[in-house]
């Protein structure tokens, strides 16, 4: 005991900075604890979800979790399947958040469904008509691809180097199937990003939701994030490190690439927004567009986070060289396409929930517009999942050779 | 060469072990009686008691069970609601069966009643990822509580908002019971969803006893037996006889929201004023 405090004291002395950052973040993972066993305690009738509106706050934690977590499919497939050398450096720090964002991602729902002890179900219960279960198997699998293209980092880390010495050799051995992994790996990200869009696209009954547009917007936005965010942190830990970890190219080259996926999602999003709002007009959807934007803030969210701030400027900051050139700029693009992700997942799910749907046959005004605010619980699992991703981080980036020196495995 | 190779003989021996050792504590452990009944519970595997409850709850083919509801004869009086409250022991906060006051689009009042409409292509049975929810063969749409993992996608999913998700563990009695009858079946756990099953229990007993379901009345579902004006008539629609068939025969009717395509079983005659 005294050793141990003699240890912190030593650390806090040293790395005041670093301790406190912990301190914090185990300060975060003790009020999701918490949080969390009021929630398997009491059940979930301690948030404020109803039988009208079922999914909230938890779901969009976990739908933008998954999406920023895209940067490890996307990236993996430009080194590993299409053997561009010169992003290599790029994709241990990828799939690391990847990970990071899959399993937290899989806390928040593990808290969101009513029966954690039966998570398994739908493993062994197929319902292939179903697109929660194909999601459901895709993230599962998915999460063993990013464990074995995680697993090189963490067996060429000191510490597991210092008590197992042939760690290295077991992840060269490991390394010669990553491209087969990989090819694996793109069909189930590209299946199941899509798919989490597609939940609420093919339901016929939520007129704001039923477009095919969905899915596809819903992969895009994760892979212009997933890159932008991969970027961000990469450019945020040389400045902690005050040293360069990927040359200036890569770094030019990444921000293109994320900075193009930008576009391409506004392109889509704009004539989504043009297709179903301006050009058409479905009475069903005209109505509860109006109906959503006279009760809620969606119409400003949707323009000046989803749009402007989460995707416009960022896409910006990452094409333009003057910019992208300043560290500040990359981290700052980062930071709004990750508020873009989130906003753009809680409207989503949001927006077809709160309003109303309309199966009566009589023309009385029945249903009022839904109101949902998350509970202190709610909040306190999303703050316990958020000290998760960021510890794992900071761990990992301290811990794991996530920018391995030399080139011998690429 | 030898401190080169990957794997030496000692660690292959030992894997392959524990390895063996692990699948015979498995099959050890499976041949205990109360960890088989467990194993076959939750993997619904081919042991033959659980097989053969697997068959009844299969439904039979040859009936296909509706509903029709006269809306010009509803008085409003909500019996329906509270007899399906007491008979299906539903919490006092949720409806399996809801009652609303409505308006034709000229204005005149009636009463609008909707129980599940047991789809013909279901929406909650397309989105549920574990099966706990699905269609029988007689067109009951049907959930299996101990499958259900508590998503509430078939919430979200459904158009008629029919179904109910147990927010909190059951507590107390219900407010309508024994004025309105008794529970009829088994409470269901927190964190499962629910919904009206046209009383399935009375279905399959009556079927068995020789019964017909919206004829005899101990087989016919509670809202419809308790119905002062008769606004409920139940049975086979698969069979032209039957009372429902007749009337659906011989009566205006609509379904709701059937530009949705989702064939609901439960038919409606439009009050007086309404315009189809």
């Amino acid at each position: 005991m005294t050793t141990m405090i003699g240890t912190l004291r030593r650390q806090a002395q040293t790395a005041p900075i670093f301790s406190a950052w912990i301190i914090f973040l185990l300060s975060l993972l003790v009020v999701g604890l918490i949080s969390a066993a009021r929630v398997l305690w009491v059940g979930l009738d301690v948030t404020n979800l109803s039988n009208t509106v079922p999914w909230g706050l938890w779901i969009t934690v976990d739908l933008s979790a998954i999406a920023l977590g895209a940067g490890a499919f996307s990236l993996s497939t430009i080194v590993y399947i299409f053997r561009v050398k010169s992003f290599a450096p790029i994709a241990r720090i990828a799939v690391f958040v990847g990970f990071v964002g899959y399993t937290s991602a899989m806390l928040a729902l593990v808290m969101d469904i009513g029966r954690p002890d039966r998570f398994w179900h739908p493993m062994v219960f197929w319902n292939v008509h179903s697109v929660l279960w194909e999601i459901t198997m895709c993230v599962v699998f998915y999460s063993m691809v990013l464990v074995f293209e995680l697993a090189p980092a963490v067996l060429e880390s000191r510490i597991v180097v210092q008590r197992f010495p042939r760690g290295p050799k077991l992840a060269h051995f490991l390394h010669r199937f990553t491209p087969v992994v990989s090819v694996v790996g793109l069909g189930l990200s590209l299946l199941h990003q899509s798919s989490l869009g597609a939940t609420y696209g093919v339901l016929v009954a939520r007129p704001l939701w039923f477009k095919p547009s969905l899915p596809v917007l819903f992969i895009l936005s994760a892979v212009a994030a997933g890159a932008t965010v991969t970027l961000g942190l990469t450019v945020f830990y040389e400045n902690l490190v005050r040293e360069r970890q990927i040359n200036t190219r890569l770094r030019n080259l990444l921000a293109a690439f994320a900075g193009l996926m930008m576009l391409a999602y506004l392109y889509l999003k704009l004539w989504d927004f043009l297709a179903t709002s301006y050009y058409s007009h479905l009475p069903a959807r005209a109505n509860d567009s109006t109906l959503l934007e006279s009760t809620t803030p969606y119409g400003v969210t949707f323009w000046w986070i989803e749009i402007i701030l989460g995707a416009l400027v960022p896409a910006i900051i990452l094409l333009t060289p003057r910019l992208r050139r300043q560290d500040i700029w990359l981290v700052l693009a980062a930071l709004l396409a990750m508020a873009g992700i989130i906003v753009n997942r809680w409207n989503v799910t949001l927006s077809g929930l709160v309003v109303p749907m309309d199966w009566s046959p009589g023309a009385a005004e029945l249903f009022a517009v839904q109101k949902y605010t998350p509970t202190a619980p709610e909040w306190g699992v999303a703050l316990g999942v958020l000290g998760y991703a960021l510890l794992m981080l900071t761990l990992g980036l301290r811990y794991l050779p996530l920018f391995p020196k030399d080139d011998a495995h690429h | 060469m030898a401190e080169e190779r990957f794997l030496t003989r000692r660690e292959f021996i030992t894997v392959v072990t524990a390895a063996g050792g692990s699948l015979a504590v498995a099959l050890a452990l499976s041949e205990i009686e109360p960890l088989q009944e467990l194993i076959a519970r939750e993997l619904k595997l081919e042991l033959p008691e659980v097989a053969r409850e697997a068959a009844a709850q299969s439904g039979d083919a040859r009936h296909r069970w509706g509903m029709l509801i006269d809306l010009r004869t509803c008085i409003g009086c909500q019996y329906c609601v509270y007899a399906c409250q007491a008979v299906n022991d539903v919490p006092d906060d949720m409806r399996w069966n809801v009652y609303l006051p409505e308006v034709t689009q000229t204005g005149e009042p009636f009463h609008m009643t909707r129980p599940c409409l047991h789809c013909n292509d279901a929406p909650c049975v397309s989105v549920c990822p574990a099966q706990a929810t699905y269609r029988r063969d007689d067109g009951l749409i049907i959930m299996d509580y101990d499958l259900c993992i508590g998503c509430r996608y078939c919430q979200v999913a459904c158009p008629y908002d029919a179904r109910s998700f147990n927010w909190k563990a059951r507590e107390g009695a219900s407010g309508y019971q024994p004025e309105w009858g008794n529970a009829e079946v088994e409470r269901r756990p927190r964190g499962v969803a629910e919904k009206c099953t046209f009383c399935i229990h009375r279905i399959d007993r009556g079927l068995a006893q020789g019964l017909v379901p919206g004829v005899d009345r101990p087989a016919t579902p509670a809202c419809v037996n308790i119905c002062p004006v008769q606004a409920r008539i139940f049975g086979d629609l698969n069979d032209p006889a039957s009372p429902v068939s007749q009337a659906i025969k011989s009566l205006p009717t609509f379904r709701l929201r059937e530009d949705l395509g989702t064939e609901p079983n439960v038919y409606y005659v439009p009050p007086e004023g309404m315009a189809l």
